[in-house]
């Protein structure tokens, strides 16, 4: 009979993970200064990212490199519970350094082939949260990484109509840590377990464009990136616990999946006149295609069992726009803005995902000082409103409002 | 609305994006004055737990996290307890985790036992002064007490250890003590919880006694009923008047908490009555063999069984489902001296059938004339018995899920009837959402997690 005393009850709460909040959309500074559009211009080799099929409309072999750092901060606050002022927090400040790198353009001079190849961070965000902090049995820490390894052909079927595509392999890693409500008896009277988990991912997908010149002052773009399965093959799980939880939480592997979702693009670009160039871009992402982040625990005990927290993601639709004002032959300006929808829906927002529809507005400069050299400057500012959520699978509620700052600089040379 | 976000992202800029998420309403009293707060009731109001009184459980007693609550609202300090000096157990050894070895089942298993270096610490023993305005108590919770006990006079000094720690006299009635910690307090809210002990000393002691609710006094012409019994309806209304009377002689507000189904709690549900298992089908032919003998016919099967008990009339018999078999049974005289299979469980390890409608007839009386006081007063009635209730069922709480399971549901303390320091809490969450709710107030709720569950 005793021996049952042990053998029941979940202490773990699954991690409900990864979503928009964690999906980067810098892989172009330009493009990035612009809203975020880039489906209907090749305006520089981060088309490889935006638009494949544009890579065969660059004169010449490029060679891009960016950086950002972006800070994003996220405030909570209960209100049920922010008379004891305490539960008000924010999260704990943190820059991520995301970067692109890209090679390419037609082979030779007025070839209508090319190849190329993209390194670029789809993701690479994180969350962390004081140790002790309210929703601490649900996440304190979580940090998400990937890197996209691109190759690219793209061919210019006529000055109308050129197409790409790419093949896209990802390697990233995640790393998660949460309070376990198991007590010792030694020590203080508040001595929580914790549970840590770290896994390297992988997984292969595709990135198709067609670009259409439609006039000199009209072009359109079509993308679509496929859902990438990153799967994690055999992370590994540390459990902090009292001794005597030693044998029903002990150190075991895991193996989980991380989809990225697809996305298909719309973009249309204007040039009414020739300094100044208009985009829209329509992005149609695929979140519905998974429910949850799964962790299937290799050794399962009365204690550990695999995490799924229920999940109904849906699909978004993020309207871009921006615009790109050519000052002289050395200076352009950028600016744009994006609204973007969260795929969680309410009652399921959880602390280690505390998405809200978020209202962006970006600006940046390029200069070219010397001739095939060029020099970009680009911002982003993303926030959302006070948003109150609930995640009712944690029993966890509160207000929460995310905002971000990124500043990016990068350099592209024409050979 | 897409404005709104505009706004909140070119602020970003300015002000290097750290958002803060204000308070947007401020605590409220609303109604009440909650100035000064009595709390009354019994082991579950005094912060009992782990089978004894310990003052780290006083210190996370539900009145305490109500304090708490209530002092952002205008609740004046000190909020006094009859304090214990150890934290060990007083007057029995509390439980903690541990390691006991099985002699009949020769292995080492972990779970509850007794505070293994025990010794019993006669400064707790002493009487209890605050030293504070006047000797001034506002928990005057006793372990124990019935709402039948109020009018027994010599009830702390003849039957209650704790009662009699902190009584200003304990040859008096308890409600005379009451009388004089209101007029010494002048308590502008109260809380009550009382009558749990008027139906678990029968459920505890497997259903002795009458259990109709019509029990006579044990010894005649003395208000003095039976501990193992279930209290009489009428002593019970009347007794519950007379304490309800004496708290709200100053006047106070206060809040009514009603009598939760003690059947649905660890101590009742742990040990499940089809607990017999028979592996071997010689099991089965030879306990088949022995009830036919004994002139009743068993059937009795591969796999999982009820076990063979005594009911109260001293009849013994199959459990059938839906009975009790209670916590305290002993699991070695199971396992190894054929109890429940060759021999059947005593009756007082076992709630029968009838027992437990008796149980459940009487708590929903009880609670009937705890709710028309609540209405007749005009004070907040606090229906406990739902919300543990839900509980049983599960409850998730900022990432934790609560249940009624022993040990490992975190709710309940090693006892099996009595809370932890978040159970305790959530209970206190309970009955602010029910005063908020009824005086209007907006007073925050306490942070369950922030305090201790089971010790491992």
């Amino acid at each position: 009979m005793k021996k049952h005393f042990l053998a029941a009850s979940l202490v773990l709460s699954a991690f409900s993970s990864f979503g928009a909040a964690y999906q980067l959309n810098l892989q172009g500074l330009r493009q990035l200064a612009m809203g975020g559009t880039g489906a209907a211009w090749p305006w520089d080799a981060s088309t490889i990212y935006y638009n494949p099929g544009g890579l065969a409309r660059l004169h010449g072999i490029q060679v891009y490199a960016s950086a950002l750092a972006i800070m994003p901060s996220t405030g909570f606050a209960n209100q049920s519970t922010s008379g004891n002022q305490s539960t008000a927090t924010r999260s704990i400040d943190q820059t991520f350094v995301p970067f692109s790198v890209y090679v390419g353009g037609p082979i030779q001079q007025d070839s209508k082939f090319a190849v190329g190849m993209g390194i670029y961070t789809p993701a690479g965000m994180g969350l962390k949260w004081d140790d002790n902090w309210l929703g601490k049995y649900i996440v304190q820490d979580i940090q998400l990484k990937a890197v996209c390894f691109q190759p690219t052909i793209s061919y210019r079927i006529s000055d109308l109509l050129s197409v790409g595509g790419g093949f896209v392999y990802t390697t990233g890693t995640l790393d998660l840590k949460q309070a376990m409500a198991v007590h010792g008896q030694a020590g203080p009277n508040y001595d929580d377990g914790q549970a840590k988990l770290h896994g390297t991912a992988s997984g292969v997908g595709f990135n198709l464009g067609v670009q259409m010149r439609v006039r000199e002052y009209l072009q359109l773009g079509f993308t679509y990136r496929s859902q990438i399965n990153m799967s994690i093959g055999s992370g590994t799980a540390e459990f902090t616990v009292p001794a005597s939880l030693r044998s029903t939480f002990p150190n075991t592997n895991f193996d989980s999946q991380l989809p990225l979702p697809q996305v298909a693009t719309i973009g249309i670009g204007v040039r009414p006149v020739e300094a100044l160039t208009i985009q829209f871009d329509l992005n149609y992402t695929g979140w519905n295609s998974y429910d949850s982040l799964r962790i299937n625990f290799k050794d399962h005990t009365s204690g550990l069992k695999d995490m799924h927290a229920p999940r109904q993601y849906k699909n978004t639709l993020t309207p871009r726009i921006g615009a790109n004002y050519k000052i002289s032959k050395i200076v352009s300006v950028m600016l744009g803005g994006a609204f973007d929808p969260t795929p969680v829906k309410s009652g399921f927002v959880s602390p280690d995902l505390p998405d809200g529809n978020r209202a962006v507005i970006t600006w940046g400069a390029a200069i070219k000082p010397l001739r095939g050299f060029t020099i970009l400057a680009s911002f982003e500012s993303t926030s959302t409103s006070v948003h109150d959520e609930s995640y009712d699978y944690g029993g966890f509620s509160g207000a929460y409002k995310t905002q971000a700052f990124t500043t990016g600089l990068g350099i592209y040379y024409n050979f | 609305m897409k404005n709104i976000y505009i706004i909140g992202a070119m602020a970003c800029l300015l002000s290097a994006c750290k958002p803060s998420v204000n308070i947007t309403t401020p605590p409220s009293a609303g109604d009440v004055d909650f100035t000064n707060y009595m709390a009354i009731g019994n082991s579950l109001t005094a912060g009992y737990a782990d089978n004894s009184l310990t003052v780290s459980g006083q210190l996370n007693s539900y009145p305490q996290r109500l304090f708490e609550q209530f002092s952002l609202v205008g609740a004046k300090g000190p909020f006094i307890q009859p304090l214990l000096v150890s934290d060990i157990g007083y007057p029995g050894p509390k439980k903690v985790m541990g390691y006991t070895y099985g002699y009949c089942t020769h292995d080492t298993s972990m779970g509850p036992v007794d505070y293994p270096t025990w010794v019993s610490e006669p400064r707790d023993a002493e009487t209890y002064l605050s030293g504070v305005n006047n000797n001034q108590i506002n928990n005057v919770a006793v372990p124990g007490i019935r709402v039948v006990d109020y009018p027994v006079a010599g009830y702390a000094s003849a039957f209650n250890p704790y009662a009699k720690r902190f009584y200003k006299d304990p040859s008096k009635r308890p409600l005379d003590e009451l009388q004089y910690r209101v007029s010494n307090l002048s308590p502008t809210f109260f809380t009550m919880w009382m009558g749990a002990n008027d139906v678990l000393g029968y459920a505890t002691a497997g259903g002795q006694g009458d259990g109709t609710g019509n029990a006579s006094p044990s010894i005649p012409g003395f208000n003095l009923y039976n501990n193992n019994d279930i209290s009489p309806i009428k002593a019970f209304t009347d007794n519950y008047d007379s304490i309800l009377r004496v708290a709200r002689s100053s006047g106070a507000d206060g809040a009514l908490i009603n009598i939760p189904d003690v059947t649905s709690i660890p101590f009742f549900t742990t040990v499940p009555a089809n607990g017999l298992t028979l592996t071997r089908q010689g099991q089965v032919d030879s306990l088949q063999a022995l009830y036919a003998r004994a002139g009743f016919d068993k059937v009795f099967q591969l796999g999982a069984n009820y076990f063979i008990v005594q009911d109260h009339n001293g009849n013994t018999r199959q459990a059938v489902p839906g009975e009790l078999i209670l916590l305290t049974v002993p699991q070695d005289s199971i396992k190894c001296k054929g109890w429940g299979s060759i021999k059947p469980i005593p009756a007082q390890y076992v709630l029968t059938t009838d027992e437990l409608q008796n149980i459940r007839n009487n708590t929903k009386l009880m609670n009937e004339i705890i709710k028309a006081r609540s209405v007749r007063e005009h004070l907040a009635y606090v229906d406990m018995n739902t919300y543990l209730g839900t509980i049983s069922k599960g409850i998730t709480y900022n990432g934790i899920k609560y249940t009624a399971e022993y040990v490992t549901g975190g709710a309940f303390s090693l006892d099996g009837v009595h809370l932890t320091p978040r159970g305790y809490a959530l209970v206190a969450n309970e009955i602010l959402r029910t005063i908020n709710e009824f005086y209007h107030a907006t007073i925050p709720y306490t942070d369950v997690n922030k305090y201790p569950g089971i010790k491992f």
